[in-house]
C-alpha cells in the first residue's frame, strides 16, 4: 500500500514536471538580457519593453482579444438558442440528428475545418481578413456553447417550468426568470470556454486569414518559423498571466452562482 | 411549451449556423475534390491519391497518429487513476489542465529552446558525456512534443469515467476474491473503456491532421495528411488535391468515430449510483 | 351540478399515441373546500388528472369546467389553481423568500404587499425566519412546506397536490399528513391530493376516487370505500383483504369455501357468482367447533399491534387474519365474524348501480 502510493506520487510529480517545464522554461528566459534562450545572462525585462514597443504586435494583440470576445459573446448567444432548441425538441430522432451534426465541427481537425471555411469563404466573396476570421471563430465556438449548455438544460427538471407555469409565467418570463437563471454555469462555461479556443486557435485563423490581419498564434507561428527571439519568450509570459486570470476569473464566477445539482429532489 | 410553431424563429440563427458553417463547407469540400487544377471536372485527385507518394503517406500519418496516442495513453491512464486517489482531486485536475489552455504555439516554441542544439536538454547529455545530439527535427521530438500537447485531453475522459466509476464495484470485486490486478483488468478498466475511448477519439483524429507541429518540431521531415492538405491548399494552391485529402481524413474520423463509438455499458452502471 | 362545484369533467379522454387512453371517458365533480384525494396505482391516470387541471396538458376528447367555465385550452398560467409538484420544483436559483414570492412578482405586486404575503405563507407553513435561507439548505420536510407555501400564498381557489409526501421518511410523512389536513381546514381552500398510498388517502380526505386503469373505480368517503368496496380491485387496493368467488343463494345467503353464511346484502338475482370480501381484522380466532369456518395455521408474523396469520381453508382459499390472539403453525383453528362483516360485490357492476343497490338497504333500514 505504502510503496505503491509513494510510486504513485512520483509519478504524478513526474507528470505535473513535464507538463510545466516548457512553460515556465519560456518564462523564465523572457527575463533573459541575453537574446537566446540557452544561456541566461541577467535578468532584465527589455524583452517585455519590446513587446510593449512594438506598436504591430500590440495591435495584433488587440486584434487578437476583440476577435476572442466578440466570437465568444455571439456563439454563446447563438450556441444557447441552439441548444435550448435542441433540448426541446419533440422528436428524439431529429433531436439526435441535430446534435450529430453540431458535434461535427468539434470532431473535425482545424485543418479541414480551416481549408473548407476557406473554400466557402472564396466562394461567397468574403473579404480573407477580419471579418472571415471573426465569422469563422463564432462558427467554430458555437457547437462548444451547445455542448457545455446542454448538461444544464437536460439535468433541469421539467417540473420546474411546469411550476414556473403554474405560477403564472409566460413563456418569456419562464425563459427569462428560471431557464436562464438555471442554466447560468453552463452558459459561462461555454462562454470561458469559446475564449480560450478563439485565443488558442491557429490552424483555421491561418487558413482565413488573408494579408494584413493577424492574430497572435498566426505571428507566433511566423515568429517561431524565423527562429528563436525572446520577445515571445516575453509574450508567452503575458498570456500566462491573461490564461490564469481567466481560469481564476471562471472559477470565480462558477463557484459563486450555486452549484444547480442539488435541486429539491432529495436523493 | 406546447407549440414549437410560435417559437420556431429563436432558432433561425442556430439553424443558418448548421447550414452555412456544417453542411455547405462539406458540401463544398467534396465538390472540390472533384475538379482538377484547370478547373475541370475529374476524378483525377483520386487516382493520385490512390499512387504510392499519397498512399505511403497516409500510412505513416496513420503509423505516427498511432504511436502518439499509444504512448499518451500509457502515461495518461495512470496518471488519471492516481489522480483520482488524491485528496485534491478536482483541483489536481484543473492543474492538469491549464498547460491544455496555455497557446499551442508557445509551448512548441518552447520545445524549440529545450530541444535545441544548445538548449538545456543537450547541456545535460553533455554533462552526461554522451555528446551533443540532434534531438529537434526528427521522429522523437515531433512525438515528445505531440504527446505533450495531448496528454491533457486524454487524462480528462479517462479521469472523468474513473470518477464516475461506483467505487463499491471495486469493493465486490475483492470480496469476490480477485486481486488488484484483476479487479483493474475485470473492473476498473471495462467500466472506464468509454473514457479511453473518447481520449483516443480526442488524440488520434487530431494526430491525422497536425501540421503545425511538423513544420515546426519535426522540420518537414514528417508529412502527415494535415500537413499535405496544408500544403495543397495555401503553397501549391491545388484546392482539388487538397479536397481530396481532406474527403479522405473525414472518412477515416467517421471509421475512427464508429470504432471507438459508445455503446453505453459503463454509463448505464454509472445512472444506477444516482 | 349544485353552486358549490368548482370543477367539472365531462367524459375527459386523454390518450397520448393512439394506443390504450391513459384517461378513459372520465366524468366527475370537485366541490369547492373539501379535500379530495385521487388514489390509484401508478399509471392509473390520477396524475393525468391533476394536469389536466393544472393546464399542463390539454384533454384529447371530453370537456373541463372551472367555476362553470370551459378552460380545456386556458394555458397553466392563467389557472386559478396552483400546484405542490412530487419533486416540489423548488428553483434552486433563488432562495425561500424568492421561490415563494414568485408567482406574486410575475402579477407585478407592489413590493410591501410581496413581503407581507410571503412572510404570512411562511408563518402559515411553520417556517418563520427561513426566508434567506437558500433551498439546498433546507431538509426534504422543510423543502416541502417551501412548495406549499409557494403555491398558497398566491391565494387559488384550489390547490393541486402530487404525491407530496412520497419523497418524505415515514415519520415526517405522518406529520405532514396532519399538518396538511389541518392546513386545508384552515384556508377553507379545495384540495386535490394525488397518492397511491391508501392510508394516506383514508386519513385525509374527505372524498377518495379510486382509479385504475385510467378509470375511476369508485368514489367516495374513505368509510364508505373501505367499508364497501365496489370490486376486487377496490377491495384489494384499499387495505388489506381476503377476496374469495362465492355464490348468492337467496337474500342474506351467501355461498362460499364450501358452506352457507348469513350476510346483509340482498337484491342480487338467486345463485349469482360474486366476489366476497373479509377483512382481515374483522375474523376472530375462536376454537375448531365454535368457529364459521375451519382454517389451517401455515406462517404466523408479529406486527407489533397484532398478530397477522396467514391460514388456509379446505378449498385452498388464503384467508389472512388479524389478531391479538396468537395461534400455532400447522394447527387447526375456528374463524368467527359477524354477518356485516361480509361483503358481496357484483361483478362487473358500475358504480351507479352499486350505489342505487346500497341505497336501498339504506331505505329499508329507515323503514324498519
Amino acid at each position: 500500500m505504502n510503496r505503491s502510493s509513494k510510486l504513485s506520487k512520483v509519478y504524478l510529480a513526474l507528470v505535473f514536471i513535464i507538463l510545466y517545464t516548457p512553460i515556465f522554461y519560456l518564462i523564465f528566459y523572457s527575463f533573459n538580457s541575453g537574446g537566446t534562450m540557452s544561456s541566461f545572462k541577467s535578468f532584465s525585462l527589455e524583452h517585455y519593453k519590446a513587446v510593449f514597443a512594438d506598436t504591430r504586435l500590440i495591435m495584433i494583440l488587440i486584434n487578437t482579444i476583440i476577435i476572442a470576445l466578440l466570437s465568444a459573446l455571439i456563439s454563446t448567444a447563438i450556441g444557447v438558442i441552439g441548444a435550448i432548441g435542441i433540448v426541446y425538441l419533440k422528436n428524439r430522432k431529429s433531436r439526435n440528428a441535430l446534435l450529430s451534426l453540431n458535434n461535427v465541427l468539434i470532431v473535425s481537425p482545424d485543418v479541414i475545418i480551416g481549408a473548407s471555411f476557406l473554400i466557402l469563404f472564396t466562394m461567397v466573396g468574403v473579404k480573407l481578413g477580419f471579418a472571415s476570421v471573426l465569422i469563422s471563430h463564432i462558427a467554430f465556438s458555437v457547437p462548444i456553447v451547445v455542448i457545455m449548455v446542454l448538461p444544464k438544460l437536460q439535468e433541469m427538471s421539467s417540473t420546474l417550468i411546469d411550476a414556473a407555469l403554474d405560477l403564472g409565467a409566460s413563456k418569456r418570463e419562464v425563459l427569462s426568470r428560471v431557464i436562464i437563471p438555471y442554466i447560468k454555469p453552463g452558459i459561462f462555461a461555454g462562454f470561458f470556454l469559446a475564449l480560450t479556443y478563439s485565443l488558442d486557435d491557429f490552424a483555421v485563423t491561418f487558413f482565413v486569414t488573408g494579408n494584413g490581419f493577424t492574430t497572435l498564434s498566426v505571428e507566433i507561428y511566423s515568429m517561431a518559423r524565423a527562429g528563436i527571439t525572446l520577445t515571445i519568450n516575453a509574450l508567452s509570459g503575458l498570456l500566462f498571466i491573461v490564461t490564469l486570470l481567466l481560469v481564476l476569473g471562471y472559477y470565480f464566477v462558477t463557484n459563486r452562482t450555486k452549484n444547480p445539482l442539488r435541486t429539491g429532489v432529495p436523493k | 411549451m406546447q407549440n414549437n410553431t410560435n417559437r420556431s424563429y429563436y432558432l433561425v440563427p442556430y439553424f443558418g449556423w448548421m447550414m452555412l458553417f456544417v453542411i455547405a463547407p462539406l458540401v463544398l469540400v467534396i465538390y472540390f475534390s472533384l475538379f482538377d487544377l484547370h478547373g475541370n471536372f475529374s476524378f483525377i485527385n483520386y487516382q493520385n491519391f490512390f499512387t504510392s507518394v499519397y498512399l505511403k503517406l497516409t500510412l505513416s500519418s496513420f503509423w505516427y497518429a498511432f504511436l502518439i496516442t499509444a504512448f499518451t495513453l500509457a502515461i495518461a491512464y495512470p496518471t488519471a487513476y492516481w489522480l483520482t486517489k488524491t485528496k485534491h482531486k478536482q483541483l489536481w485536475l484543473l492543474l492538469i489542465i491549464i498547460p491544455s489552455w496555455i497557446n499551442l504555439l508557445l509551448k512548441t516554441y518552447a520545445f524549440i529552446g529545450i530541444f535545441g542544439v544548445k538548449g538545456p536538454l543537450n547541456k545535460l547529455f553533455e554533462s552526461m558525456g554522451i555528446g551533443t545530439q540532434q534531438i529537434l527535427y526528427t521522429d522523437f521530438s515531433f512525438i515528445f512534443v505531440s504527446v505533450y500537447i495531448f496528454i491533457p485531453f486524454m487524462i480528462l475522459p479517462i479521469f472523468n469515467s474513473l470518477d464516475k466509476m461506483n467505487p463499491t464495484l471495486i469493493d465486490a470485486a475483492r470480496d469476490l476474491g480477485s486481486s488488484t490486478w484483476t479487479t483493474f483488468t475485470k473492473v476498473i478498466f471495462p467500466l472506464t473503456i468509454n473514457g479511453v475511448k473518447s481520449g483516443i477519439q480526442a488524440v488520434f483524429i487530431p494526430s491525422l491532421s497536425l501540421f503545425m507541429i511538423t513544420r515546426l518540431i519535426a522540420g518537414n521531415k514528417v508529412i502527415t495528411l494535415g500537413t499535405a492538405i496544408e500544403q495543397q491548399f495555401l503553397v501549391t494552391r491545388n484546392w482539388g488535391m487538397g479536397s481530396t485529402i481532406a474527403v479522405f481524413l473525414i472518412m477515416f474520423m467517421v471509421i475512427i468515430m464508429i470504432l471507438t463509438g459508445q455503446k453505453d455499458k459503463g454509463a448505464l452502471s454509472n445512472e444506477q449510483i444516482k | 351540478m349544485t353552486d358549490n362545484t368548482i370543477i367539472r369533467f365531462e367524459n375527459v379522454t386523454k390518450s397520448y399515441d393512439s394506443a390504450t387512453p391513459v384517461l378513459n371517458n372520465v366524468s366527475f365533480e370537485i366541490e369547492r373546500g373539501k379535500f379530495y384525494t385521487l388514489l390509484g396505482p401508478s399509471g392509473c391516470g390520477k396524475t393525468t388528472i391533476l394536469r389536466l387541471i393544472a393546464g399542463f396538458m390539454e384533454p384529447t376528447s371530453g370537456d373541463i369546467y372551472f367555476n362553470g367555465n370551459k378552460i380545456n385550452h386556458v394555458p397553466a398560467n392563467e389557472r386559478q389553481v396552483n400546484t405542490v409538484f412530487q419533486d416540489y420544483a423548488l428553483f434552486p436559483h433563488l432562495n425561500v423568500f424568492e421561490n415563494i414570492a414568485f408567482g406574486l412578482r410575475i402579477k407585478k405586486l407592489k413590493k410591501e404587499e410581496i413581503t407581507r404575503r410571503v412572510l404570512e405563507a411562511l408563518k402559515f407553513v411553520n417556517l418563520e425566519g427561513y426566508e434567506n435561507r437558500e433551498i439546498v439548505e433546507m431538509s426534504g420536510g422543510q423543502k416541502q412546506r417551501v412548495a406549499i407555501a409557494r403555491a398558497i400564498v398566491n391565494d387559488p381557489e384550489v390547490i393541486l397536490l402530487d404525491e407530496p409526501l412520497s419523497a418524505l421518511d415515514l415519520k415526517l410523512r405522518t406529520e405532514m399528513q396532519y399538518e396538511l389536513r389541518e392546513l386545508q381546514q384552515r384556508l377553507g381552500k379545495t384540495f386535490i391530493f394525488v397518492t397511491h398510498d391508501q392510508e394516506e388517502a383514508l386519513a385525509m380526505s374527505d372524498e377518495i376516487f379510486v382509479m385504475n386503469a385510467g378509470v375511476i373505480q369508485q368514489s367516495g368517503t374513505p368509510m364508505d370505500i373501505y367499508d364497501e368496496p365496489i370490486n376486487r380491485f377496490v377491495a384489494d387496493f384499499i387495505g388489506e383483504s381476503n377476496i374469495v368467488p362465492g355464490v348468492m343463494i337467496a337474500d342474506y345467503r351467501v355461498q362460499f369455501g364450501g358452506k352457507d353464511f348469513e350476510c346483509a346484502d340482498k337484491g342480487l338475482s338467486p345463485n349469482e357468482k360474486v366476489d366476497i370480501v373479509i377483512r382481515p381484522e374483522d375474523l376472530e380466532i375462536t376454537t375448531v367447533d365454535r368457529g364459521k369456518m375451519t382454517v389451517k395455521v401455515d406462517t404466523q408474523l408479529f406486527r407489533g399491534v397484532h398478530y397477522e396469520l396467514s391460514t388456509f381453508d379446505k378449498d385452498g382459499n388464503e384467508w389472512l387474519v388479524h389478531s391479538t390472539k396468537k395461534a400455532a403453525v400447522g394447527e387447526e383453528i375456528g374463524l368467527d365474524f359477524d354477518p356485516e362483516a361480509i361483503h358481496v360485490m357484483r361483478l362487473n357492476e358500475t358504480e351507479e348501480e352499486f350505489d342505487k343497490r346500497l341505497e336501498s338497504y339504506g331505505e329499508e333500514n329507515h323503514a324498519k
